[in-house]
């Protein structure tokens, strides 16, 4: 192991306490804002509040894809596998944010128009914007190689980004039932602008944690290879490796409900 | 160059004649679904108008991407996928030929399902051919594109090929929903302002998918 990684701990430890000391700040800001500084809406009353989280999650879905497309074309140039765990983090993130986006929209729906869901053109392509994570996540889940796996997540990622321009233009270009840019109160504004960047912030450190997780996972599956290699060049036989999930193989006579 | 492209497309079509691997079956399943969609609607006439786009376009892209799907596993198979690649032609012109050679299975497919879903479902066709043929241009380019790109990453993946052609779906959405409610336009005969936006669209993705593929062909050949 190299040496690097131990002087660095302490410094990386710090960095990830004090910004998730941050990022709990401005989720508390944010959660206290959006109930006390926030007006309440004429026509909705207090179901309204849910804008500012619907709001928040689907940019923050959005930037998410658009990250992990970025990271997938910077793996196909570079070659460099780091590249794709940023790009696996943010497609993660990204079925998090859309998939919250579409519920709590649906929340909102169901109060506002009295349906759970409509084929509106915003609704379909962000629907469409979860499924193609959906499957992103599910081809990457497939491929066991990590490069093979980086190359067809990338290709997929780049695909699935093309659709994200069309939610955003979806609800201007074909006139549906979504709202496009409402007039709002300034405090309102001020509220959406805090849980956006609170989200953000959120959903960056995430990101940042989950690249952390896959990059000591690689490092790790690579520690085992090699010494694997080392245990075959010696003529031995390679261990057998602890298994972290802990299965327990019960026996029938465990089972209080089985007759012996 | 485009001899060298030419040759490619040659190759398929030969292939495919004289094996008849794929097309067949893109055909069945196309008639197929049209079958199912006219006994299983018990609808008056205008409302079976309604669905006939929708339900034309997914047979389209189904029965495609079986076609496609098949065309790329067997070279595979047969140990073509090397030759291809070191082929003395750029990765993006091989995508191109490829992607003829599938654009003119689905323009079979959609010469074959367009009159027997008119058919079926009591629709005139008379009334706006250009516009349908227009329309049938753009989906075909833009599915076959799309097509094209996922099959061949779906056969360089040794696992889990088959669930790719599923779930390329979702890609394909913008190309199927706009071409559905284009064909379901043009076929009641209102060729305005949405009908026109929906062309567009079609169009803008066709072009899109088709660029993207050109440009990520090259990874996706590559072992």
């Amino acid at each position: 192991m190299d040496g690097h990684a131990k002087n660095r701990f302490p410094t990386a430890a710090l960095a990830a306490a004090l910004a998730g000391a941050l990022v709990a700040g401005l989720m508390a800001t944010a959660i206290l804002a959006i109930f006390l500084l926030a007006p309440t809406e004429e026509t909705m009353g207090d179901v309204q509040r849910i804008l500012y989280v619907h709001v928040a999650a689907a940019w923050c879905g959005l930037a998410s894809f658009l990250v992990a497309a970025a990271g997938g074309a910077l793996y196909l140039v570079r070659r460099d596998l780091g590249w794709d765990h940023w790009a696996q983090a943010a497609g993660e993130l990204s079925w998090l944010g859309c998939g919250l986006t579409l519920v709590t929209g649906s929340l909102w729906a169901r109060a506002a128009w009295g349906v759970w869901w409509t084929w509106d053109p915003r609704l379909t392509s962000t629907f469409v914007l979860w499924t193609i994570a959906s499957a992103y996540l599910f081809v990457r889940s497939g491929v066991e190689d990590p490069h093979r796996r980086a190359r067809a997540g990338a290709v997929l990622a780049v695909l699935g980004a093309l659709d994200v321009p069309l939610v955003v233009v979806a609800a201007r270009w074909f006139r549906g039932v979504h709202p496009a840019a409402p007039e709002m109160d300034p405090r309102m504004r001020l509220v959406l602008l805090v849980s956006v960047v609170a989200f953000s912030a959120l959903f960056a450190t995430l990101v940042a944690h989950r690249r952390g997780l896959l990059r000591l996972q690689a490092r790790l599956d690579a520690w085992e290879a090699a010494a694997d290699q080392r245990q075959a060049a010696q003529g031995g036989a390679t261990p057998p490796r602890p298994d972290p999930l802990q299965r327990r193989h019960h026996h029938e006579k465990e089972l209080p409900w089985v007759r012996s | 160059m485009l001899a060298r492209l030419w040759w490619i497309v040659h190759k398929d079509l030969t292939c495919e004649w004289r094996t008849r691997r794929a097309w067949p079956a893109m055909l069945l399943l196309g008639l197929v679904v049209a079958m199912v969609f006219s006994l299983g609607t018990d609808l008056p006439a205008d409302q079976k108008r309604q669905v006939l786009g929708s339900l034309l376009w997914l047979a389209i892209f189904f029965a495609g991407m079986i076609a496609m799907d098949r065309s790329f596993a067997a070279e595979r198979e047969e140990g073509c996928w090397d030759g291809l690649v070191l082929y003395p032609v750029s990765p993006a012109a091989i995508y191109l030929a490829k992607l003829a050679a599938n654009a003119l299975a689905l323009a079979a497919l959609e010469a074959v399902i367009i009159p027997v879903f008119a058919v079926l479902a009591g629709v005139s066709l008379a009334g706006s051919p250009w516009a349908l043929v227009l329309v049938a241009v753009l989906g075909n380019l833009g599915i076959a594109a799309l097509g094209t790109l996922v099959s061949a990453l779906g056969a360089g993946l040794r696992h889990g090929a088959a669930t790719l052609t599923v779930l390329a779906l979702p890609l394909a959405t913008p190309v199927v929903i706009a071409a559905a409610e284009a064909t379901r336009l043009a076929s009641e005969g209102s060729l305005d302002a949405s009908w026109a936006r929906w062309v567009q669209l079609l169009a803008a993705f066709a072009v899109i998918f088709v660029t993207a593929g050109a440009v990520l062909f090259e990874y996706v050949i590559e072992e």
